[in-house]
């Protein structure tokens, strides 16, 4: 990998007003709404939402791995001061593999069932690197032993049937990882996978990042995933960023009652068997005819008038800890602190505020929401 | 763990399974050990919750309970009725007390069924089975049972024969045109060769072979179309009598059709060409009778297959007869099948709708149990829900026959956190509500611990340690289950990344490891562990555990008092 000077304080990725438009028979779908983010190099950034809530598809728009037709996706996408958007084909295909992988939820649908894993995992090192077949198998076997796959030397000649989901999945990392990318999105790596399996991947993604002080942005729909692994947490609704913080900030202080509500439906261990889980009542919203107002403003508990006659804006809070720099590449622990200083959300109603406790007591006096603060009419 | 042994078991259980085995035949003569000698129990009104890695044979033993497969030995027994000793009919009758939710809603809802029908059917089979059972309709099932899989393995040269006897078919019909027929009234397969040289035009050939294609095609899709998913389960019912007199009728006139052209064969040869031709119908026709007597039995392709197979071979014989017989059968055998066909469309609609209406007052109040509003669903179909909803029409599916126990299994593994937490909290509901025993098979410990009063954690076919949640997530006995909680991501950035991993992979079950199977995973692996198979004992009052060195407790081998007065508690 490029040797890059620490004091590179442009980001390794910025994106900016994406937005991604596809073309329905029932009108435009407009899955991801100017977006807005940035990623240092080394950083770790969770991408959560829930299914339909844009983020595969921010993915996908920023890989430009979107089909052309109906699909149409404008805004600034700038890869170490390479614009992604202005691409063509063939200079695309120079920037998959060694500047940016991607590692799919099914491991089984991204490997090629009647190829040998060995050249699958070597085909990127022979394209990009123009190694012979042989140094690409050599490669490719060090690759699998690094991404701890047993019997290397017998796994080599083997088809992704002949391994398990854990296994599979461990080859399409080393797939992604073959040439070295400077930017790994994982989009759901192991929702797949078994608990056990899925902690095995995890830091197995979390060991090669540090190792090659790649960037990495892990999309998942469980915030118990990206909790002990990001530094920094977009979280997604309807296709916008509806909260952005440092993880620490985003799990002690939370603003958004999306997140909050996402956070409540999680089971945890640490809680009494039958503990009652807070459910997020309602549907998600059609996204081809969306109401004016908050997105989410439905299903929330803290919802008032004006969040369903006006969305509001993305705005920033200080966050109320000593408010750190803004720090680039890996520190010494090999735990970038990116971001950090900007806490991002989009309510008028911020939980933890005087005015959200109001607005749920009124919520709750008029019977929209229950005492247990479920929502009951999602109007 | 992995060991064996009944400790844990309680006499006063509603649903208990006892050395459960299951085995797979593999590739080479090897056997596939999925399930090895598990033993659990279930009170009334409790949820058990089974837990542990892909491949560990949770879901297997959940089927085997079931009896899907049969296991290949153990006892199950549902309410003190021994399930592995009961025949495929009384079975059937168990069922509706005993059922399943699917890991993926969507695929174990039928697309093109609409919700109303999909939730009622268990109604109906629960229905079926307080219908008179006649000996005749034992028989009759018997027979269909032999025939049935006797059809199955000819079905592939069946099929050859069908094709070269169409391919005659039309070959005799084009000789006809050059060949003197009155003499013999068959060509022999001997003239054939001579029957097509002799035709003028090889083109004329084509065009009537793509006719006789054609219309084999419309006969087949008519026949698909007709019985597929439209016979009712009723027939077998007295009411079917005139039904059953219609096909007498038709067997009778393809009897009488037989009888005609074998009277007008000469030689030998042509003996032999139709005798096996004899025998099928024969066959054919016994088999008719007895699919549409219980067509359920028979499966909807079945009857489809026989119902194509006679209208050929009736073609075949109406072909075979001279001049003014030839077109009189015909036109009757026409009608004959008409009058069939239109019988069995007609006792299919009054069957359904009457049983629609006898079922929408259950199914209306299950779907509203499980909080979807029946004026919108009841007329659409699965694949308009989200993967939630569909869950929930699954639920109301087991819900519908008011089962004693439910089998869940990774119920909510392939839906998100949010969604999730919506059929945790109704399943609880539902529990509270209806007084559930349900088995929950899941992988996400955190989310087994929502759900039960009591959790068994597996390994590799075997139980590793069987606990009240709170207590084994507080305390692990079993280093596996030590390890399993280590492994749940915690929601919580402060929160340690677990320490302990579960290196390597899952042994095969085709070679499980000798002693304890966890053993080459096993951070406190030893000796003792490769030679001798730990088994089920008590740690402590409602905690068992299968290990040599449990993390809790002594130990040395467990007080008899302490086991027995707690097993008398539970």
């Amino acid at each position: 990998m490029p040797d890059l000077p620490g004091s590179d304080a442009r980001p390794l990725l910025d994106v900016a007003e994406l937005r991604t438009t596809f073309h329905t028979a029932v009108g435009p779908l407009v899955a991801v709404d100017g977006v807005e983010w940035s990623l240092s190099r080394g950083a770790r950034l969770g991408v959560v939402g829930e299914s339909g809530s844009g983020k595969s598809v921010m993915s996908r728009s920023i890989m430009r791995l979107l089909p052309k037709s109906r699909v149409t996706s404008t805004g600034n996408v700038s890869f170490d001061g390479i614009d992604m958007m202005s691409l063509g084909r063939r200079e695309l295909l120079e920037m998959w593999g060694p500047q940016l992988a991607m590692v799919f939820q099914d491991p089984l649908g991204s490997l090629n069932p009647v190829m040998k894993i060995g050249k699958q995992v070597g085909e990127g090192l022979r394209v990009h690197r123009d190694l012979s077949a042989r140094a690409a198998r050599s490669a490719a076997l060090d690759l699998l032993e690094e991404v701890g796959i047993p019997e290397p030397h017998r796994r080599i000649d083997e088809y992704p049937h002949q391994l398990s989901g854990g296994m599979r999945q461990r080859i399409v990392i080393a797939i992604a990882l073959a040439c070295s990318p400077r930017l790994l999105i994982a989009d759901e790596p192991t929702t797949a996978l078994d608990v056990t399996v899925q902690a095995q991947i995890l830091d197995l993604l979390e060991a090669e990042r540090a190792e090659r002080n790649m960037s990495l942005v892990l999309i998942t729909h469980d915030l118990g995933i990206v909790a002990g692994r990001t530094d920094e947490i977009i979280v997604m609704y309807a296709g916008r960023i509806v909260e952005r913080a440092s993880t620490k900030t985003l799990f002690r202080d939370m603003k958004m009652p999306y997140t909050e509500a996402l956070f409540r439906s999680i089971p945890k261990v640490t809680d009494d068997s039958h503990a009652r889980l807070e459910i997020i009542g309602g549907q998600p919203p059609t996204m081809t005819s969306l109401d004016p107002g908050c997105k989410f403003a439905p299903r929330c508990k803290y919802a008032q008038d004006l969040c369903f006659a006006e969305e509001p804006a993305l705005i920033e809070v200080p966050t109320p800890s000593p408010a750190r720099s803004r720090i680039t590449g890996s520190d010494d622990d090999g735990e970038p602190d990116v971001g950090a200083d900007t806490h991002l959300y989009r309510c008028f109603y911020p939980v933890g505020t005087d005015d959200a406790a109001e607005a749920l007591e009124r919520n709750i006096a008029s019977g929209r929401v229950s005492e247990a603060g479920v929502v009951i009419r999602t109007d | 763990m992995a060991g064996s042994g009944n400790a844990h078991l309680r006499p006063d259980a509603l649903l208990s399974a006892r050395d459960l085995v299951v085995e797979f035949p593999a590739a080479g003569g090897r056997t596939v050990y999925a399930v090895s000698g598990v033993s659990l129990d279930l009170a009334e009104g409790e949820t058990l919750g089974l837990v542990g890695e892909s491949g560990c044979g949770k879901s297997t033993t959940g089927r085997a309970i079931l009896q899907l497969p049969r296991p290949t030995s153990g006892t199950v027994q549902l309410a003190g009725q021994e399930l592995t000793e009961l025949d495929e009919d009384a079975i059937r009758e168990v069922r509706p007390r005993l059922q399943m939710i699917y890991q993926d809603p969507i695929s174990s809802l039928n697309p093109r069924r609409r919700v109303r029908d999909i939730v009622a059917e268990p109604l109906f089979i629960a229905l079926e089975n307080v219908s008179r059972r006649t000996a005749m309709a034992v028989w009759q099932e018997r027979i269909g049972e032999l025939l049935q899989s006797l059809l199955r393995r000819a079905a592939a040269p069946l099929r050859i024969v069908g094709r070269l006897a169409s391919v005659a078919f039309v070959l005799w019909i084009l000789s006809e045109t050059v060949e003197d027929r009155a003499a013999e009234g068959w060509l022999g397969w001997t003239q054939v060769p001579a029957a097509i040289i002799g035709f003028p035009t090889l083109a004329l050939l084509l065009l009537a072979g793509a006719i006789a294609l054609l219309g084999g095609l419309i006969w087949v899709l008519l026949a698909v179309m007709l019985p597929f998913g439209l016979m009712s389960r009723q027939f077998g019912e007295v009411s079917s009598a005139v039904g059953l007199a219609g096909v007498v009728v038709t067997t009778g006139a393809s009897a009488f059709m037989l009888w005609r052209t074998w009277s007008s064969f000469g030689g030998w040869a042509k003996w032999l060409n139709s005798g096996g031709l004899i025998l099928l119908t024969a066959v054919l026709a016994v088999w008719l009778v007895l699919s549409l007597a219980k067509p359920e039995r028979a499966g909807a392709s079945g009857v489809a297959t026989t119902l194509s197979a006679m209208v050929v071979l009736q073609v075949f014989y109406v072909a075979g007869l001279d001049g003014g017989i030839k077109l009189a059968v015909l036109v009757a055998s026409a009608v004959v099948d008409a009058l069939l066909f239109r019988w069995v469309l007609r006792r299919y609609r009054v069957n359904r709708d009457a049983e629609r209406e006898r079922a929408e007052p259950r199914v209306r109040e299950v779907l509203e149990y499980v909080g979807i509003n029946p004026d919108d669903a009841m007329d659409r179909r699965p694949w308009e829900f989200s993967g939630g909803q569909a869950q929930r029409l699954s639920i109301a599916r087991a819900l519908v026959s008011v089962p004693q126990v439910i089998i869940c299994d990774e119920p909510v593994s392939s839906l998100d956190v949010s969604v999730q937490a919506q059929i945790l909290n109704l399943l609880e509901d539902l529990k509270n509500l209806m007084g559930l025993t349900l088995v929950f098979i899941a992988h996400d410990l955190a989310v087994v611990k929502n759900v039960s009063d009591r959790v068994a954690v597996m390994y590799l076919g075997k139980l590793c340690e069987v606990s009240e949640p709170d207590a084994m997530f507080e305390e692990p006995a079993h280093p596996y289950t030590e390890l399993l909680l280590a492994a749940i991501p915690q929601p919580d950035p402060e929160a340690e990344l677990g320490s302990g991993r579960i290196g390597g992979e899952l042994p095969s079950p085709m070679d499980p490891p000798s002693g304890c199977r966890f053993r080459t995973r096993c951070p406190h692996a030893a000796q003792r562990c490769i030679d001798e198979e730990p088994e089920m004992r008590e740690i402590a009052p409602g905690r068992f555990v299968a290990c040599h060195t449990p993390l809790v407790g002594e130990t040395a081998p467990v007080r008899v008092e302490t086991a027995s007065a707690s097993r008398g508690e539970s």
